[in-house]
């Protein structure tokens, strides 16, 4: 391997940049088919002709606009929590952090670590035995759960930026702990709450697989709707829905990057 | 708040299930045992081959990727990273759609190849374990490129070319330069990648079918199905414990190798 590896190097870049570009295309394909299916009179067959009739139709059909108001109430919401148990968090172990064990740093990084499907099972199994009943408020409550532990490093990061003479100064002014709170350090971090509220939001949005244990029978989101109208085959409706979640997620991520804070953590998936 | 649920997962992996189907608090490790049973093991073998084989065609296939970019210029670069991305932008489920529509006997690849004549039946490649394997590659592999990137973007010139001026060929600068120090961020950036792999539900179930089931299959389907709530919990206990060794055996290695580092360095 380190042979055809050097030698790739010597002839460097006509090849390199030709495995580029295959990357890419593969990268591209299947998204960018997605949106030409949309076009399609007939979306399993190229030699169908072009059609608008599936984006027209898209904005008539509720059974698609219901999961779409449903996945926006439920990221709202859900990253509205998260950023406060986060942020809470974050404020309240900021000072001992650098002391904390190693063992609880990482029981709070478990939804980071652990794959999705042990958290979502996890949260289905706490809910259960709660006797708590399957719907919005669990998935609101798992999708906070899970992005609260985001939010915290995010949250984390900016107050160990902060200079803490700052605060020494308002103390020096005769400022109570109250006051260095809200008036010193708050102002100084709502970039950053910005930035873990719409990384949260955006989390939520697009989740499936936590969604789909924690939501019971009744509740769709965009991505569940996605993923019961794949198994029952592939439809028109699907791929209007599809090209619909696509403008939305560029629009989203778009938003997310153009907050520094939250950047890392998107190019890092 | 956040890991609460998974206390509960652990303590429930411990208990019993009653033929009636109640959970029982008597406290065994029977369904750890039971784990061991030999349709298990081959299920967790052959998730940890695929994850394994899968990451090794994003190490070769994305290292060329990252050494593009690691030396293209400016905004090149940015563009070329960020191009990466896009994809990873839109919805996980809609990627995954996406790939059915283009694998399927109905798809892209099919209608081409079936167009042109190459083929006469369609290519069997939904769900099947090729499926699974280009849909592991197809998700994780940019997560690779970027450690790789960075490792050779840290990389200081000037050691390339002391070695150059030592009279080294190109291969050996490689090999003997370049290899030794970007292997700690490949390494960590492959159990990244590997990590998450270990644990796929969707991709499997998606593009692979009943018969290719990842050990997270097995478990979904352990509590969905079966309803076997303690059993299920005990894999994923399992799993977790696996990962979380991968991870700490990363840690340990990682860090005996940065003590080195800084004992030649002084």
């Amino acid at each position: 391997m380190d042979l055809k590896r050097g030698v790739s190097m010597r002839r460097s870049n006509p090849l390199v940049a030709t495995i580029f570009f295959i990357v890419l295309l593969f990268l591209y394909a299947p998204l960018g088919y997605l949106i030409l299916q949309t076009f399609l009179n007939n979306p399993n067959d190229l030699q169908s002709g072009f059609t608008l009739n599936w984006i027209i139709k898209l904005f008539h059909s509720p059974s698609v606009w219901d999961p779409l108001i449903t996945s926006l109430e439920i990221g709202i919401l859900s990253a509205s929590l998260a950023l406060i148990v986060g942020t809470l968090g974050a404020v309240g172990l900021v000072d001992f952090a650098a002391f904390l064990p190693a063992a609880v740093q990482s029981l709070i990084m478990l939804p980071i670590l652990l794959p999705e499907v042990i958290t979502g099972l996890s949260l289905l199994l706490f809910f259960l035995l709660l006797k708590v009943e399957l719907g919005f408020t669990t998935v609101v409550i798992a999708h906070a759960s899970f992005s609260a532990s985001f939010v915290y490093f995010i949250m984390l990061e900016q107050l160990k930026k902060l200079d803490p003479q700052m605060a020494e100064a308002a103390e020096d002014l005769g400022a109570t702990s109250n006051q260095i709170f809200w008036r010193v350090t708050m102002p100084n971090i709502i970039p950053g709450m910005m930035g873990g509220w719409l990384l949260a939001f955006t989390l939520s949005f697009d989740d499936f697989l936590i969604s789909f244990f924690t939501s019971g029978a009744g509740l769709t989101t965009l991505p569940l709707k996605i993923y019961s109208l794949m198994r029952i085959g592939i439809t028109p409706e699907l791929n209007g829905l599809s090209f619909l979640m696509i403008c939305i997620s560029t629009f989203l991520v778009l938003v997310l990057v153009s907050k520094e804070q939250s950047r890392k953590w998107v190019l890092k998936g | 708040m956040t890991f609460l649920p998974f206390l509960i997962i652990l303590v429930m992996s411990f208990l019993e299930r009653t033929p009636l189907g109640t959970i029982s608090f008597h406290l065994n490790i029977n369904n750890y045992l039971r784990s061991f049973e030999y349709i298990y093991i081959k299920v967790l073998f052959k998730t940890i081959w695929l994850a394994l084989i899968a990451t090794l065609t994003c190490l070769i296939v994305g290292f060329p990727v990252a050494y593009h970019l690691a030396r293209s210029r400016g905004w090149m670069k940015q563009l070329g990273l960020i191009l990466l991305f896009i994809p990873f932008w839109t919805n996980f489920i809609l990627r995954i759609y996406g790939l059915v529509s283009l694998l399927g006997n109905h798809g892209l690849i099919n209608q081409v190849l079936l167009h042109f004549e190459l083929i006469k039946t369609p290519l069997e490649i939904l769900y099947t374990r090729t499926g699974v394997y280009l849909g592991l590659l197809y998700n994780y592999l940019p997560f690779l490129v970027v450690p790789i990137f960075s490792a050779l973007e840290k990389l200081d010139p000037s050691l390339r070319e002391a070695g150059f001026d030592l009279g080294a060929s190109r291969f050996q600068v490689f090999r003997r330069v370049v290899i030794p120090n970007i292997k700690e961020g490949i390494f960590v950036g492959s159990l990244f990648v590997f990590i998450p792999m270990l644990g796929e539900y969707v991709i499997p179930d998606l593009l692979g079918g009943a018969k290719e089931a990842f050990l997270g299959n097995i478990m979904v389907s352990q509590f969905f199905v079966m309803q076997d709530w303690p059993f299920g919990s005990a894999i994923a206990g399992m799993l977790s414990i696996l990962l979380l060794m991968t991870l700490w055996i990363q840690n340990r290695w990682s860090r005996s190798n940065g003590f080195k580092k800084g004992g030649l360095d002084a």
